[in-house]
């Protein structure tokens, strides 16, 4: 399963965190930290997993963002990391090319989206309109 | 991302709005985000968010918080929350937010609960009034919102109060609620499972349902099932593979592609299960050759995606009865992972090594050579994999050589869990070969 997901940026500041598993709040700045730390010592020609504590984690980074999900032994590596890539592109589809700043100003949104795609912790919904379906109509509601 | 960046940081000064006092509060969620962005300090940081945590304790008392401005304030709190510190004198308005917002400042009221609350706050108490009103609200949005927070944290002792309407919504006209009533129910099951113990028949509804989304989510109940007794499944072996014979066949509508392959995490669920069903029973494995054979074939693509359920397919023909054919289309898969000069994908072929490597020791023995290049390779998670890949071939005869290069591993780590890990092996090595 997953345990946790975080977009963290180069400079340690982390931009998005969601717990699948409870983490205690005072212990939440530390841990992320040590894993973007894990990250950034990381080289290029590296392969895009680390084992962390007794765990794993599999990093993808998109230009100064680290996007970091921890996941427990029997979770499939490569699957996770295209699961970051496939949760990218439907940030693109919504925001039309995200970036760093549509993540922080709207914080909100992203956490709906990703509520669409993982629950408890798996991977519940990949196919990207179902994703965004409610949020859009959410949108909509909201307008009128 | 960069260049956009650098255009929004220009354009941020323009984004503030005029000084009326709606306005101010808006300029307020900005006016942090800002603030976040040009900290230097851990001190700063820190005065950052006292000042914003107190501005925040005088608005959530005011009267005049109109529940627009306190969706922002819910947004300011999950902020501070991000960081580390605490701003729990909002809870309470988070579930005020739920209960009283217009339809988006509501679903933000239950996202800040998902994320402020956990499974025994007695706050979420106050929570099931607001989900029951909204599981039985006409428009289809609240709904769904309302079954989305019962599956992410819901008070264990309350499931009975709302048990009756999600499993009414199990037979709703939109696949939406459907799918959303399933993973509720998967919740339930997953906190307490005599509750739900009188609906398995429900399951199998939605496992047939003519809806593609509805029949995944059905799913994780039956991976679940499945592994604590798989003997009482067994009869849905020919449903699973009918099923992965028609996503693996193209016959999903085209949204439930990931760069033209059919739904793959859908896929690699279907393995699982069918892993777990076709372990140590022959006529059970049977009906599945054709489709991981199939599977196999299909996965041909030059992407990750195909890599990572090829690796699935490959872990379930070892986990099941053994098909000769099978087994070396397996082996040829391993050893392309293995050979690769891509690192994701030798990484995945050492760790399916080490899976493998109990059923056939024969293939470790076909790629030593890139094993112990892999031994000295510069990345510390190769490494790592390729020595739990040597614990699992030592033998009599290199057992020696092998506790020396986890000698000389363990030398040069730093990692405590690592370390512990293992010692804790070559320790079980020095008690299986005491003469050695």
């Amino acid at each position: 399963m997953i345990k946790f997901i975080l977009m963290v940026n180069k400079q340690g500041q982390t931009r998005l965190s969601k717990y699948y598993e409870q983490v205690e709040l005072g212990k939440r700045a530390a841990l992320e930290a040590d894993v973007v730390r894990g990250c950034l010592a990381r080289r290029k020609e590296e392969c895009s997993f680390v084992e962390y504590k007794d765990y794993k984690l599999v990093y993808r980074q998109y230009a100064a963002l680290f996007i970091v999900v921890g996941i427990t032994e029997n979770e499939n590596e490569l699957s996770i990391y295209e699961l970051v890539h496939n949760f990218v592109e439907v940030l693109d589809k919504y925001f039309s090319r995200v970036s760093e700043l549509d993540i922080m100003f709207s914080l909100d949104k992203v956490h709906i989206i990703l509520d669409e795609m993982i629950l408890n912790g798996h991977i519940v919904e990949t196919n990207k309109n179902r994703i965004l379906a409610p949020l859009l109509a959410l949108d909509k509601m909201a307008e009128s | 991302m960069s260049d956009v960046v650098e255009k929004t940081l220009t354009a941020l000064p323009g984004l503030f709005d005029s000084q009326t006092g709606a306005a101010k509060i808006t300029n307020r969620l900005r006016q942090l985000i800002k603030s976040i962005t040009e900290l230097t300090s851990k001190h700063e940081e820190e005065n950052l968010i006292k000042k914003e945590l107190s501005a925040m304790k005088e608005q959530v008392s005011s009267p005049n918080t109109t529940m627009k401005q306190m969706r922002e304030i819910m947004v300011r709190a999950m902020y501070c929350e991000m960081l580390g510190y605490d701003a729990s004198f909002t809870y309470i308005h988070a579930i005020k937010l739920a209960q009283q917002g217009s339809v988006l400042e509501k679903r933000v009221g239950y996202l800040a609960v998902s994320l402020f609350l956990n499974e025994g706050h007695e706050l979420l108490l106050l929570l099931v009034n607001t989900v029951l009103k909204d599981l039985q609200s006409t428009n289809l949005i609240e709904a769904c919102m309302a079954l989305t927070v019962v599956a992410q944290v819901f008070p264990k002792d309350m499931i009975p109060a709302v048990l009756p309407l999600v499993e009414d919504k199990l037979s709703h006209p939109k696949e939406i609620i459907r799918r959303k009533a399933v993973l509720a129910l998967y919740k339930f099951y997953l906190i307490a499972p005599n509750q739900v113990q009188h609906i398995h028949a429900k399951f199998r509804k939605a496992l047939c349902d003519k809806d593609p989304g509805v029949m995944t989510s059905s799913l994780h109940i039956y991976l679940q099932l499945i592994r604590e007794s798989p003997d009482s499944y067994k009869d849905l072996t020919g449903s699973f593979v009918t099923i992965l014979k028609q996503v693996v066949g193209g016959k999903l509508p085209v949204d439930f592609n990931y760069h033209s392959v059919p739904a793959p995490w859908l896929q690699i669920q279907l393995l699982r299960i069918l892993s777990l069903l076709g372990k140590e029973d022959q006529s059970t494995s049977e009906l599945m050759y054709e489709v991981l054979d199939e599977s196999l074939r299909r996965a041909e693509m030059n992407h990750n995606i195909t890599y990572a359920i090829l690796f699935e397919c490959v872990k379930t023909v070892y986990t099941i009865h053994p098909k000769a054919e099978l087994l070396e289309k397996a082996a040829r898969c391993i050893g392309n992972f293995v050979l690769s000069p891509k690192i994701n994908l030798k990484y995945l072929g050492l760790k399916a090594l080490t899976y493998v490597v109990q059923h056939d020791a024969k293939l470790a023995l076909q790629h030593q050579m890139t094993i112990i290049e892999c031994l000295d390779h510069s990345d510390f998670t190769i490494k790592r994999e390729t020595l739990e890949l040597l614990f699992r071939i030592t033998n009599a005869q290199n057992v020696t050589v092998i506790v020396e290069k986890m000698l000389n591993f363990l030398r040069s780590c730093n990692d405590e869990h690592t370390i512990i890990h293992l010692v804790g092996k070559v320790a079980e090595l020095a008690e299986k070969y005491p003469f050695n």
